[in-house]
Order: C-alpha cells, then structure tokens, then sequence
C-alpha cells in the first residue's frame, strides 16, 4: 500500500490545481469555503464551472487507464492499449455515427457497441485457425481499422450541419468542455463496477501472463479467459470515450506511468495504478489544454497528443532497440 | 495414477502418438525419452489436457482428464512447460505465489496454508533467500529452480515438466533433477519428465518410457529399458550399455558409426 502513496498525492495536487486555475483564478482559502459552506463564488467553481470537469476527467482517465493496463498485461506488449488497437476510434465513430442518423441511444450505450464491434472486426482478422496470432499483427491490424474509423467519422462529419459538426469535431479530439455532473456520475458509476469486473479477473491475468501452457495448467481456460477480459477491457475503455471523446494515448501511457510510479507488479496493482495514472494524466492534460494558450481552450485530446505522440515513439524506438519490432 | 488409453494425438491430422496405451506409476519419478520428433514432448501435453486428443482418452485416477473441471485438475496436476515467459519486471515471491491460484477462490484472501505452500516450495528448490529477486537478475539455474517453486507451490499429486533441464549446463540439470527425485521421496509426489539425456534419465529415474514413431518401445526400470536392442530400434544408435561407475544405473556408450553419418550422402 505504501507504494500508492506518491501517485495518490500527485492525483491530489493535480485535481487541486485543476480547480484552483482557469480564467478566474480561485484561491484554496475561497475554494475551501465554497465546499464547507456551499456559497460564494468557491461553490459556483466547484459545483458547476470546474468541478463536474475535474470529476470527468478524473474517471475518464482512470477507466482509459485501466483499460490500457488491462490489455498490455494481456497481450504482454506495452503498445497494446484500447487506443493504439482502435477500441477508442470504434467507438468514437458510434457516437458520430448516432449522432449523424439520429440514433436515440444514449452515448455510452453507442460507446460500448462501437467498441465492442471494433473488437470483434479486429479479432475476426487476426484470427487464424488454432489460434496463436502475432501480437505485433493484431496491433498492426488495430493500428489500420483504427485509422478507417476516424477516417468515417471526419467523412461523416461532413453530412452534419455545421454547429453540430464543429461541436462533433471537438468531441473527437478529446474534450472535457461543458460537462455537467451527469457525466461525472456515468462514467464514475458504471466505471466502478466495470472497474471491480476487472479486478474480479486479476488472478486469471496473472496466470495468462505465463503463458497458455502454464495458464492452462493452473485450472484456466485461456480462450475463454481472454475473450472476457477483452470485453471488460474493451467496455471500461468505451466508458471513458463516451463522456471524454476518444483522447489519445492516455491509455498507451497510464499502465508503464502508473507501475513506475507505484512499483506494482500484481496484475490488480498494476490495473489500479494504470487507473490512478490515467486520471492523473487526463486531469493534467485539460488543465494544460484549459491554460496553455491564453484566451483559447484547446480539447484535451490536443495536450495528451502532445505529451503521447513523443511518448509513443520513444516507446517503438525501444521496442525496435529490443528487438521486439 | 495416471494412464493413456488407445490414445492418438496429431497435428493438423498429421498423426504423432497413435493408438498408446501406457501407464505411469504413482509415487514415481518416470522419464519419457525418445529420439527428436518421435512425440514425447506432444504426449506430455496431452498428458496436461494441453492438447486434446484425436482419439482415445487421457485418465486421471481412473477419470478423464478431458470431464474434469480445470481448476479441480489443477489441484491434482501441474504442469511446467518448456519454454517459460515471465512478466518484465517480476519478483521471485509473486512467481511463486501464483502457482496457489488454482487454491485460490473468488474474494478469498491469501490464508496460512497459501503462505505455507508457498514457504516450503521455495524451501525445497533452495530459493527462500532469493524471495524479494527479480526473476531477470537470476542465472539459468536460479531461475529455472524459481519456475519449479511455482508449481510445487501447486501442491499436487502429479507434477509434468517438459524438458526441464534445456538450456542449463550439466550442474544446473543435475541439479534440477536431483531436487525433483528429493522432492519425490521426501513428498510422495508423481514426477514425469521428458528428458533428453539418457544417463541423466536413467540416474535420476525409477521408470523410463522409451517413445520412438508414436509408439512405445520399451517402459519400465532403466535397466529394462536402455538395452542396446532398443537403442537400436529406437534411435538407430549402436551403442554398448554399462553400469554407470559412480551410480550403477545403465550408461549409453555409443560405439563409432561404421561410416560416418555426414559423408555418406556424399
């Protein structure tokens, strides 16, 4: 437990950070009478302007996180995570999609299915008779059926009218703007428990991560085993997407950052740090998108690309050093 | 106890076991040995339910492994395969600690007798002051003993390991082997190796099987099974048979081929 103590205080100073700063800066002393009185402009910060911001950001980078952890334990590859193998853009696309033909299904509903269905287009074509395919090819796989999912959604974008467009477009960078406490509630509601179907599956990862063989020989079915922990995998990335757009490589880098910083080697500490990074990672970027240019909000998916898109090919130039690439 | 029954095993219907019938003793340490190919390392995985069967069936106790469910099998087989992969990073405590998740239920903590297991696998492979070391930081045999505390940490009847001795020098594979025939006489244990060596096998093991083509040439004591007949027949190998000077137990010396195996191609 110890070792969570330097990544929970960052999470701390970096959510009070959020909150202090913006257009109007607050101090902690207006801050703190805002929360123990409910008044002033304190609580207008807290309760409507910033804090419903913060609470998103929060879990949707620690679902985002999770989910990276998640898969790169499973497939044993630190470029495995929902972005990289497109989850993200599927289910981006749904949302654009509903958005585009009016479908009436709320967004995490349309997040999840388009997350889901990318999973299994992508599992379709990596799949080989018996099983065993590259890890690398199914990252290859994902990297491409990623790329034409954006690809539909900019096409698509094109068929919206203009304000719903330009708001469309935001949303798919990546953005925390305008949201309100019903989106800190979905994604921490259904977050949570998806969070604890994860840790259900802790002990099941940590036997994959030996391999089918010895996975097997420890009373797993490794098939099975990994088709749910992809959906779980796949479900708490979509969760994430559906209240913070598909922000980039915040969960390529929650799962290293997190272990980094906490030491975990279990599969359940290594999915609660990737959790506590990616909300850390997500609540500095849209502080640093809020604050970076004065006078503008960039989308937080600008800042995490900016800090994700260096971070990745550091990432592949070690991969290739090792000879993994 | 632990037998094959009119077992055939193929892959992509390519046949490498057909139609075996063997039994392996309990209580014992028994190693499978054959030429490259001829299906030993195949058997043992169907052995491990790691592969099903074309036909026949595989029978634990008198019951098929294939009907068992995987967790109760766990707890009465482990299995160590050849090639082992560890996740960057990993200590030797959390190595071994897995080898109780077939123990372990839904929610429950980690008890005493988890913790036991886990002390005394460590204890019997020598590893107990290597716990807190990362499993990269090891040498071969210190890691390979490491992998072997996990699965006795699995605390069943029957333990199967491919070819637990590759990629160590001789030490380290005598080594290996004599901690599992120790772990046999001091727990009862059934141990069933594929090994490469023969004198090896035949020194650290109460009961060989010799496999050549899918078929069982000869099984039963190593004085029984390492004849210069059925080293003939199963490793087309002219050699002379010996008690090993130092042990007794049957030692293969090959005799010279009449002509050399590379030239006569020529």
């Amino acid at each position: 437990m110890k070792g969570y103590v330097p990544l929970s205080l960052l999470i701390f100073l970096a959510t009070s950070a959020a909150l202090l700063t913006g257009q109007v800066d607050a101090s902690p002393g207006v801050l703190w009478s805002g929360l123990v009185t409910g008044e002033g402009p304190g609580a207008l910060i807290l309760d409507t302007i910033r804090g419903p911001r913060v609470a998103t950001a929060l879990g949707a980078g620690a679902v985002l996180g999770m989910s990276g952890a998640l898969f790169q334990m499973l497939f044993r590859n630190p470029l495995a995570s929902p972005d990289i193998l497109g989850f993200n853009a599927g289910a981006g696309l749904a949302i654009i999609a509903g958005i585009a033909f009016g479908i009436a299904m709320p967004t995490a509903v349309m997040a999840a299915l388009g997350g889901v269905a990318m999973a299994l287009v992508i599992g379709g074509l990596a799949f080989r008779g018996g099983g065993g395919t590259p890890v690398l090819t199914i990252i290859l796989i994902g990297i491409g059926a990623g790329f034409t999912a954006t690809a539909v959604s900019t096409f698509l974008m094109t068929i919206l009218p203009g304000t719903t467009a330009s708001e469309a477009q935001r949303w798919l960078t990546g953005s925390l703007a305008a949201r309100d406490w019903s989106h800190a509630a979905q994604v921490l509601g259904i977050g949570a428990m998806l969070a604890s179907l994860a840790l259900g599956q802790a002990r099941i990862l940590s036997a994959l991560e030996l391999g089918d063989g010895l996975a097997a020989g420890l009373g797993q079915r490794p098939e099975a085993a990994r088709w749910w922990l992809s959906a779980t995998g796949v479900l708490l990335a979509a969760t994430g997407v559906a209240v913070a757009g598909p922000v980039p490589f915040v969960a390529l880098m929650a799962g290293p950052l997190g272990m980094r910083l906490t030491g975990a080697l279990t599969s359940a500490g290594r999915m609660v740090s990737g959790a506590g990074a990616g909300a850390l990672v997500l609540v500095l970027s849209d502080l640093l998108a809020r604050v970076a240019v004065p006078g503008l909000q960039l989308p937080a998916g600008v800042a995490t690309g900016l800090l994700g898109a260096p971070y990745l090919l550091w990432r592949l130039s070690r991969e290739m050093e090792r000879g993994d690439l | 106890m632990l037998r094959t029954e009119a077992l055939s095993l193929s892959y992509d219907d390519v046949p490498v076991i057909s139609d075996l019938d063997l039994e392996l003793p309990c209580g014992r340490v028994t190693a499978i040995i054959g030429p490259n190919g001829c299906g030993k390392s195949t058997l043992l995985r169907a052995l491990a339910r790691l592969m099903p069967p074309a036909s026949g069936r595989v029978t634990l106790n008198g019951e098929d492994i294939n009907r068992i469910p995987p967790k109760r099998l766990a707890r009465q087989l482990a299995i160590l395969p050849q090639t082992l992969r560890a996740p960057d990073g990993i200590r030797v405590s959390d190595l071994v600690m897995r080898g109780r998740i077939p123990w372990r239920t839904f929610l429950s903590p980690w008890n005493e007798a988890d913790k036991t297991a886990c002390e005394a696998a460590l204890e019997a492979v020598g590893m107990t002051g290597f716990a807190d070391r990362e499993l990269s930081e090891l040498s071969g045999g210190q890691r390979q003993r490491a992998w072997l505390s996990l699965v006795l940490a699995q605390q069943t009847p029957c333990l199967l390991l491919d070819e637990p001795t590759t990629y160590l020098d001789l030490t380290h594979q005598m080594d290996v082997l004599a901690l599992l025939r120790r772990q046999n006489r001091q727990s009862g244990q059934t141990i069933v190796s594929v090994l490469h060596d023969l004198n090896l096998a035949a020194r650290y093991s109460d009961n060989l099987v010799l496999l050549a083509n899918g078929q069982v040439v000869a099984s039963g004591a190593p004085e029984q099974v390492l004849t210069p007949d059925n080293l003939l027949s199963a490793f087309d190998l002219e050699a002379r048979v010996i008690p090993d000077p130092v042990t007794g137990t049957p030692m293969v010396v090959p005799l010279e081929p009449a002509e050399p195996v590379l030239s006569a191609g020529v």
